[in-house]
């Protein structure tokens, strides 16, 4: 008699072998977690030794804290030396590697129309946004105070460059880059990683990241926080290198006499901007993506493609005051809605 | 004028075969399972009858004809469901195609009846992944969905020799 | 019944516990949670039911795990953000409160997400 034994094993083969189609393989990655840049820092590096995996994190972590402790906006530091000789309206030498930083944003200012603005550095500190823990009895700032402020006009445009000096045409002007300095420290956070040889890595800086290459054989898996709970939103999967930048009311905020306060302030009225909930920008440069979070923020929802399309920023997701999704046509294409029941999206494209 | 087909015995029993499956097919889909679209296999015990008494040719058929004519009745034609379905189907005659390679008195009901509920669980899986949700946590329903498929290939295997049985009987 | 066919069930009866260690071998189900603070990183199974308090330069964070979750119950932070974000389950789910530097994270062999944005 034959043996049907073995053939039985081939069918089981054959089975496993349409199991393992569609299986992926596990791949080894390295994973930290740590506090630098005032924030928890979360280093992803994939598709390298445990060596060069470590020495990249190290290199990470030193790039971020010097970032941190030369843009610190109201602890002594280069930038706060730099504050007080804009105040006085003298003309000052600037780091020769902090000017371009500088002048980078003021373009991205000048494209959003001022929306994002860190020459505004003095009504954070009204709001007392910038203190790392705000008193919560601390009320908000008096109008008066907010109105004094914004008529002086601080902008990023009253920035020159004279002899390579920096000089303010406005005493009002003090450069707080809260909101573009996490785009621009994972942008450099990466390249110390790229020339370690690391091609596979994110690193995400408080919620804010840049990711390149891919986690072995799949791409890698991002999930945009759901602004209203605990849980994630939409997923979306990068391939490559990009970074993925949120703006939330949810991030920062105090309650006052029943009243919300957040902390991403309309230079236009010095008050937290309204009708936005959060806003997601997809974008190729993290100083870039992070200033358009912003600025698409303030704009809201009836502005936000106008601005994005002044800041070259194609893919935006914006979460308005009532819940509702919008996206442009490229990112809500690559979003996967993570909920049973995903919220209603309208999909609209840039002017 | 009318068209007179010649038909055999045999025609009219495959498709009496046919719509019993269509018949399963439909119940089936009225069974709760943890990933929508994907089905224990049921009917497959009709494809095996058919398989055995027929060839795989005409098991081919039925499970095709069910397929297509359950999802135009259910009105799930060309929807995810139907596409799982077609996938199960596919990947089962397959599996079968391959057992009646065996030689020596190769497998009964019982054993078709297992492998093409396997088979058509890993295709339907591998397709809603693929196609569908590719969401790495669906590989936990993976374990589970094939308990159930082995169950119901053993059932279906059950119940294809008894009605084999019966046909051998008539 | 033929031999093949008791072959064809023994050896599918016998391939199932191998899917289940396979699939579920703790990989991807979130299983455990890591806290890190000041005084280094705790693991604790997500099935434990317990209160963690856990020293951060304020004072002490307290976690909560409870039938496979776990939450931020009191902080001595001023924001109580970490007390806002609720429960916890999946893997990939993280709470931090960044003035005690205390975070707590849900993990399994395999997270749902590689990062998640904020």
């Amino acid at each position: 008699m034959r043996r049907p034994g073995s053939w039985c094993l081939w069918f089981l083969l054959s089975v496993a072998t349409l199991l393992t189609a569609c299986e992926r393989p596990a791949e080894k990655v390295h994973h930290e977690q740590i506090f630098a840049f005032g924030t928890l820092v979360e280093i992803t590096i994939a598709g390298t030794d445990e060596a060069t995996a470590q020495r990249g994190s190290t290199a990470v972590i030193r790039t971020l804290n010097e970032l941190h402790r030369r843009w610190h906006a109201w602890e002594p530091s280069p930038l706060t030396t730099l504050n007080e000789q804009l105040a006085r309206g003298a003309a000052t030498d600037v780091e020769a590697d902090m000017l371009p930083v500088i002048l980078a944003a003021q373009q991205l200012s000048r494209a959003s129309d001022g929306l994002f603005n860190p020459a505004l550095g003095r009504l954070l500190s009204h709001w007392g946004f910038q203190l790392e823990q705000r008193p919560e009895e601390v009320p908000p700032p008096h109008p008066d105070a907010v109105r004094e402020l914004l008529a002086q006009h601080p902008s990023m445009e009253d920035l020159h460059v004279e002899n390579g000096q920096l000089r303010s045409a406005n005493p009002a002007v003090q450069l707080d880059f809260g909101a573009y300095l996490k785009g621009y420290g994972v942008d450099l956070a990466i390249e110390a990683l790229q020339q370690l040889g690391i091609a596979h890595a994110i690193v995400n800086a408080g919620g804010d990241l840049r990711a390149i290459g891919r986690r072995g054989e799949r791409p890698w898996r991002v999930g945009i926080r759901d602004p209203r709970g605990p849980g994630v939103l939409a997923s979306l999967q990068i391939e490559g290198d990009e970074c993925v930048f949120t703006s939330g009311d949810y991030e920062r905020y105090f309650d006052h006499e029943g009243v919300r306060y957040h902390h991403i302030l309309d230079p236009r009225t010095g008050y937290p901007a309204r009708g936005t909930t959060s806003v997601t920008v997809v974008h190729g440069s993290g100083a870039a993506a992070d200033a358009a979070a912003t600025a698409l923020f303030i704009a809201g929802p009836e502005r936000w493609r106008e601005t994005a399309r002044a800041m070259g920023i194609e893919h935006v997701m914006l979460v308005d005051a009532a819940g509702k999704v919008w996206a442009t046509p490229g990112l809500a294409a690559r979003l996967t809605f993570e909920s049973a029941q995903p919220p209603e999206m309208e999909v609209v494209t840039l002017p | 004028m009318t068209l007179t087909l010649q038909t055999t015995r045999d025609d009219h029993r495959i498709a009496a075969l046919a719509a019993l499956a269509i018949v399963i097919h439909m119940a089936e889909s009225a069974l709760p399972m943890p990933l929508p679209g994907v089905k224990p296999g049921l009917a497959n015990v009709v494809t095996v009858l058919v398989l055995v008494h027929y060839g795989w040719g005409a098991a081919a058929w039925v499970a095709l004809l069910r397929v297509f004519v359950g999802s135009l009745l259910i009105g799930t034609f060309l929807s995810p469901t139907f596409v799982l379905s077609l996938t199960g189907a596919l990947a089962s005659l397959l599996v079968l195609r391959l057992a009646l390679l065996v030689p020596g008195r190769g497998f009964g009901p019982l054993g078709y009846s297992v492998l093409a509920a396997l088979a058509h669980m890993v295709g339907q899986f591998c397709a809603a992944y693929v196609l569908f949700i590719p969401h790495p946590a669906l590989w936990h329903l993976f374990p589970v969905l094939m308990s159930a498929a082995l169950v119901f290939g053993i059932v279906g295997g059950i119940i294809a020799l008894a009605a084999q049985k019966q046909l051998h009987q008539e | 019944m033929t031999r093949a066919d008791v072959i064809a069930v023994v050896l599918a009866v016998v391939m199932l516990p191998f899917l289940y260690v396979s699939f579920w071998g703790n990989e991807g189900v979130a299983d455990t949670i890591r806290v890190h603070s000041v005084e280094g990183i705790i693991t604790l199974p997500l099935t434990a039911h317990r209160r963690l308090h856990v020293q951060g330069p304020l004072g002490a964070s307290v976690l909560e795990v409870s039938e496979g979750r776990v939450r931020f119950v009191a902080s001595p932070c001023r924001g109580q953000q970490c007390v806002h974000s609720g429960w916890l389950s999946r893997a990939g789910d993280v709470a931090a409160c960044l003035p005690n530097g205390v975070t707590v994270a849900v993990t399994g062999r395999q997270p749902r997400y590689d990062a998640i944005n904020f």
